[in-house]
Parts: C-alpha cells; structure tokens; sequence
C-alpha cells in the first residue's frame, strides 16, 4: 500500500548553525486561527488548558501554537468553548513555524522586515505580521536573541532560502 | 506616495505592505438619483494637497485604513481604521 504520511514542509532543509544564527524548523504541530467578536474570550488561559500560546496576528485574530499535534477530540472541545465569542479555524496544515536565534538574529531578519525590531520598541513577547522580502509571514520575539517565524506552508521553503541568504555571512 | 504609512495597529510601515483602492467618499443614499452614484463611483478630483484614500493593510493587520496624505509633499497626517470611523462621515 502507498505510503502516504504527510512530510514536513522543510524535511529537506539542515538546520543551519554558528555561533552567531541558527536557523530551524519548528515542528508542524498545532497552528490554530482564532478570530473573535468584540468580546475576546480569555485565550490565554483557553490556550493554555490545551497546551498552547496565544500569538496576536491583528485586532480579533490570534494564532494559537504548539509543538505537538492536537488530537481530534480535544480540538474540537477547544473549537467548542471559543464559541460564541470566537471562532477557530485549524492552520496546523497551512502554516510553517520556523525558528531563528542567536546574537545576529534581528540583524539578519532587518534585512527581509521593516519592522523596528529593536528590543526597546519590540520586546520579547510581541508579534508582527509583515513582510519578509516579499513574503507575508508572521513574526513573534520569543527572546531577545530568538524569533519565531510563521507562514504559509506554499512559502515556507523559499523564505527558507532566503533566510538562509540573509544568514549567510554569519555562517 | 507616501513611503511609511503609520498603521494604527502595526505602527510604521513601508508602502509596499499597502494595497491602495483609492478616494474615501461619503457613499450617497440609494435613492440619491443616477447623476450622485455616476459621480460617486466614476469622477475623482485631482487636489494639490490632503487627500483621504482608502489603504488596506495587505502584508500586515489586513485591515481597511483611512489614509490622509498630501498628495504633493507626501506627508500623511493621519491614518485611522476605516471601521472606526464615523458612519456619519463615509457613509456605511
């Protein structure tokens, strides 16, 4: 019978490793687009119950992410309780999470982004959806030297090579 | 065109994250007759100064702003999400 496992989008990239940037992928565990009314349920504790983090995309819109994949029932208790508040859509197939660190970090992702990612003006903990060259992606500070970089699966290999250009002199 | 657009949501940001759709007009009544719904949907003025236009914000929050730019010195002097401003001014 045909093998038919799904393959990460980035299984053929080596994580890329120095002293000064590393980058990865993340594991294609849960990604889930949460889009709320005027009243925001309280995610972060929802979040936190299934074992994910809230990351602002825009007014009302969240992602919810994790490392692990979410089993179907306990989606679907999550989907329930947004209600009627919210609404969840599952992205865990859609978007790509990778992960890029080290003393040059912000150096080399201000090449691709117009964002200040000075850690005055965006500290550990924010997020950004922006461009990087010309790819929309989604952009959380999770240390002063660590991001997080989320988009859409179709894009995730060629940011890959970018990123990997932009890393280059570092490497 | 103005190069950094100060997005209510997403502070500062180039042009190129932008998709403009153009003037931001008060939409006539529906009974308003043909000649107010020709002009407001073909006929644009052309000013030497302030200028609303309705900017979505493509790569970024992916929210509808209005933007209010000079359209000689490229100066935008203000930027507000299009849903937050008032009925009364753009119509619904």
């Amino acid at each position: 019978m045909a093998d038919i496992r799904s393959l990460p989008a980035l299984a053929d990239r080596r994580p890329l490793t120095s002293p000064q940037v590393t980058l990865s992928a993340l594991p294609e565990g849960t990604v889930l687009q949460v889009i709320a009314g005027p009243k925001t349920p309280d995610l972060t504790r929802l979040a936190g119950e299934a074992g994910l983090v809230a990351r602002a995309i825009a007014p009302g819109q969240w992602f919810l992410v994790g490392n692990r994949p979410t089993a179907h029932q306990d989606m679907r208790r999550l989907l329930a309780m947004l209600e009627p508040d919210a609404s969840g859509i599952d992205q865990s197939h859609g978007r790509v999470r990778m992960l890029m660190e080290g003393p040059m970090a912000a150096a080399v992702l201000s090449k691709g982004t117009a964002v200040d990612l000075d850690p005055t003006v965006f500290p550990p903990g924010t997020t950004a959806a922006t461009l990087v060259g010309h790819v929309s992606a989604h952009l959380t500070r999770l240390d002063n030297e660590a991001f997080e970089i989320t988009v859409l699966r179709g894009f995730a290999a060629a940011l890959w090579d970018d990123l990997a250009l932009m890393c280059a002199e570092y490497l | 065109m103005a190069s950094l657009v100060p997005c209510p949501h997403c502070g500062s940001r180039p042009k190129e994250e932008f998709t403009v759709k153009g003037a931001a007009l008060k939409r006539p009544s529906p009974e308003a007759g043909a000649d107010a719904w020709f002009d407001y949907v073909y006929l644009r003025d052309n000013p030497r100064g302030g200028y609303e236009e309705y900017w979505h914000h493509t790569a970024g929050c992916r929210r509808w702003l209005i933007v209010d730019r000079d359209t000689a010195t490229h100066q935008v002097t203000s930027c507000r999400d299009a849903a937050s401003a008032s009925a009364k001014e753009h119509g619904a």
